[in-house]
């Protein structure tokens, strides 16, 4: 059929229509968000503690960077480490069973849907609120934050183990149970040896982003790096902020790197 | 050090009934559980994890969480207007670092800059970014910017920056280049080659990164308040402090609805990008 | 010798010849050394008038790309002078670059185009040069220009396929679109590498039959870079032979026989044997 350009022309899809409407939706959404917005500081004093910070990163307390003491930021650094690793294994091992209770591949769509809604009302509930739950039942303190960790955790671990749980291969299984395999060999041979590396991996980067949120965690008197943090701002030492800042910062910077490269030993074996 | 590891535990040799030999390494396993181990039982010490402790005084916790229900529904009244700055704030901020990310990205992407330190650079810009704790960046955000919503509105852009910008650059990197190459032939300035060719292709996903980010900033903007960043946070901070646990209860009831509407409306979105 | 092959029917209107300037290609002792050390061409002499058609031919390898993408400036040259429309192409860059660029469209072996988006749009990314800053941001092209990507497309015979998205093309249909959008860009000289290598036989045939028309109803210059001698000695009414960088054949493309053919390919039958 041979068209001429002008009918085809009149052929062109009128998209434009459609994307006017999305323009104006977005326009309008971030309008009405940013009446949100209220200036506080229009004094000029906003400005001086953000040099004030920057001076501090240049210069920091470098008896507090490297002391050694407990209150030296190396001490702290290793005391935010502590709670993240005990924060992620204690989140897993809550986290592994309710991911089981959670998979549909492995229980009826009923207990599945309310696993995974049990695990979205976990998620959702912002971790200083348990931080400060559970200062009650510990008292301030590393552990309480360990504890924050944990359940802040078991969000993203039950996801990502859920996935790699509904990833199963079930033909391994039935071989094993072909060969005349135990229920516990079936699970020993045929589930943990899939499960494991995609396991380890989450846990790792589950650790990562734990580590840096345990810096929070001192914020509610939880233990970690968090609380020297807030009293050297609030008193605007801002020298001692620059050191807790930048040993922060490094830490993370080494975990991730390590991680990252654990990560892709494991995942290619 | 892995060669190391071998000559102190030499390889297992195995002689086959033909004579034939095969030396399978040792498993790294002893090493590496004994290893995790150590980790466990010094942050144990360091943290002061107590099973004893946790065990009989956990009731506390459960009393505090029976408290929560049934929930306060009159108080919802109150939680209009914080939820509104809560779920404004994370649009803003998530909108403001998502566009600020792009120019940055495209600095950082090894296929469009040949010039390997300017790269480098923003790189590691991004990644020094992300390293910071948004909560951090919000208490730090409240002492310049002041108490309220644009500390919190501010520190959201920031990680969202951070986050997007190393998606967008990783992404950018692994995209088709030929139509760019093709585009610089017949003429056309770099930065409308890259509108051309480039933008068509890193489009869907970025939206969808955004829309994801968007959505775990919503959650992040409830925590700012407790630092004074504006949001559900102050009033939950506020009610906990006063012990009332039914009014909390209500809160969380609340942030949970409107965290599985826009996490359902996300999913959707983005599913239809793909 | 040579099998005798059917050229196919033309299926386009006639066009009036367009006249405006005509570019000339000078290459005078031109040389391009590669940072390792390795010689891409040398010693090139070569004048290209306005309205041939040649194709390049030689050993994968020889510098055939190198030569093509030489005229604009894709890849730079280290030595002599390549004159493009009385501009010498290694003095210019940035805007100037662009603008000679303009007159020169190039047509790639994989086509190169954005297979996410429509044909049309395709095309229109002609015209994105000559459009203001605010149109070029928003992609929103007037109608002359929506007509006129249609009519190049028209020109190529897929106008009906103007609205469907590149990727559900085939290999033939995706290098018309290419060569539409070469069109659309009005240029004075084609330069194509390996057009058709990724192309089936009879598919081939119908792009180049699309070549030989733009060059003979339009005047605009073509220069293709071939692997195919048969195509080549077909189409082309002057072949230029290169051999590890240097042109040892410069002649029209009748008098192209065994012999040249053994000199440039270094074979008795001229088929491309790959390099042991």
């Amino acid at each position: 059929m041979k068209l001429t350009i002008a009918e085809k022309l009149s052929q062109e899809p009128k998209l434009w229509r459609k994307q006017l409407i999305i323009v104006f939706i977005c326009l309008l959404l971030l309008i009405w968000s940013s009446t949100a917005l209220k200036v506080q500081k229009t004094d000029g004093s906003g400005i001086a503690v953000a040099l004030g910070i920057f001076k501090g990163l240049v210069h920091p307390t470098t008896s507090l960077l490297f002391g050694m003491g407990k209150t030296g930021v190396a001490y702290l650094l290793l005391e935010t480490m502590c709670i993240a690793l005990m924060g992620t294994i204690v989140g897993a091992i809550f986290a592994i069973p309710i991911s089981f209770i959670s998979s549909f591949n492995i229980v009826p769509k009923w207990l599945g849907i309310f696993g995974r809604v049990f695990i979205m009302a976990i998620r959702t509930i912002p971790a200083f609120v348990y931080g400060l739950m559970f200062i009650m039942v510990t008292g301030p303190g590393p552990f309480a934050g360990l504890l924050t960790m944990s359940l802040c955790s078991v969000g993203m671990l039950s996801k990502m183990f859920i996935e790699a749980i509904e990833d199963l291969d079930k033909g391994i299984l039935e071989s094993l149970d072909a060969q005349g395999c135990t229920f516990f060999q079936k699970i020993r041979y045929g589930i943990i040896p899939q499960l494991l590396p995609s396991f380890a991996s989450t846990l790792i980067y589950r650790f990562d982003m734990n580590l840096r949120d345990a810096t929070v965690l001192g914020l509610v008197g939880a233990g970690g790096i968090g609380a020297p943090l807030i009293f050297a701002m609030s008193s605007y030492r801002w020298n001692d902020v620059g050191a807790i800042l930048i040993g922060l910062v490094v830490l993370v910077l080494i975990v991730e790197a390590l991680s990252g490269k654990l990560r892709t030993k494991l995942m290619r074996g | 050090m892995m060669s190391l590891y071998d000559k102190i535990f030499k390889p297992k040799v195995y002689t086959l009934s033909n004579g034939k030999q095969v030396s399978q390494k040792r498993s790294r396993m002893p090493v590496i559980l004994i290893l995790t181990v150590a980790a466990i039982l010094i942050s144990a010490k360091v943290t002061g994890f107590s099973l004893t402790v946790l065990v009989s005084r956990i009731s506390y916790f459960f009393v505090m969480l029976k408290d929560m229900f049934p929930p306060d529904l009159s108080y919802m009244a109150r939680v209009w207007a914080p939820l509104w700055d809560t779920i404004k704030m994370s649009l803003l901020g998530s909108v403001i670092g998502a566009l600020l990310c792009i120019p940055f990205a495209l600095l950082a992407s090894t296929n469009l800059v040949k010039n390997k330190v300017v790269t480098a650079i923003v790189k590691f810009m991004f990644s020094l970014v992300r390293t910071l704790p948004t909560l951090v960046a919000a208490l730090i955000a409240t002492y310049i910017f002041g108490l309220g919503t644009l500390a919190g509105t501010v520190a959201i852009a920031v990680f969202t920056f951070a986050y997007c910008g190393k998606i967008l650059y990783e992404n950018i990197e692994t995209v088709e280049m030929g139509s760019y190459e093709a585009l610089g032939a017949l003429g056309c300035h770099p930065l409308s080659c890259i509108r051309y060719s480039i933008l068509p292709q890193v489009l869907p996903t970025y939206l969808s990164t955004v829309l994801f980010c968007f959505e775990g900033n919503v959650r992040y903007a409830s925590i700012l308040g407790y630092v004074g960043a504006g949001g559900l946070g102050l009033i939950l901070n506020e009610k906990i402090g006063w012990r009332e646990y039914d009014r909390v209860g209500m809160i969380l009831i609340a942030l949970f609805i409107t965290v599985v509407v826009i996490e359902s409306l996300s999913q959707w979105l983005r599913s239809k990008l793909s | 010798m040579l099998p005798f092959l059917l050229k196919s029917e033309f299926h386009f209107p006639r066009e009036k010849l367009i006249t405006g300037d005509k570019i000339m290609i000078n290459f005078k002792n031109v040389g391009k050394v590669y940072p390792n050390g390795t010689v891409g061409l040398k010693d090139v002499n070569l004048t290209i008038n306005d309205g041939e058609f040649i194709a390049i031919i030689g050993r994968s390898g020889a510098g055939k790309s190198t030569l093509i993408r030489a005229i604009n400036k894709m890849h730079s040259v280290t030595s002599g002078t390549l004159l493009v429309d009385d501009v010498d192409v290694r003095t210019i860059d940035g805007k100037q670059l662009r603008k000679l660029r303009r007159k020169i469209g190039m047509i790639f072996q994989s086509f190169n185009l954005v297979t996410r988006t429509t044909v049309i749009k395709n095309v229109l990314t002609g015209f994105v040069p000559d459009l203001p800053f605010y149109r070029s941001i928003f992609g929103i092209f007037p109608q002359e220009m929506k007509i006129k990507a249609l009519e190049a497309l028209d020109k190529v015979g897929i106008l009906d396929k103007a609205y469907i998205r590149v990727d559900q093309l085939s290999g033939g249909q995706q290098q018309r679109v290419a060569l539409a959008r070469t069109l659309a860009q009005n240029p004075k000289v084609i330069l194509a590498d390996e057009p058709v290598a990724a192309l089936d036989p009879v598919t081939a045939k119908q792009v180049m039959d699309d070549f030989l028309h733009i060059n003979q109803e339009m005047g605009i210059t073509v220069l293709i870079n071939i692997h195919h001698v048969e195509l080549a000695l077909e189409y082309a009414t002057r072949v230029i032979g290169i051999k590890e960088g240097q042109i040892i054949y410069d002649g029209p493309s009748n008098k192209v026989d065994d012999d040249v053919l053994s000199q440039i390919y270094g074979q008795k039958d001229g088929n491309d044997e790959p390099i042991r």
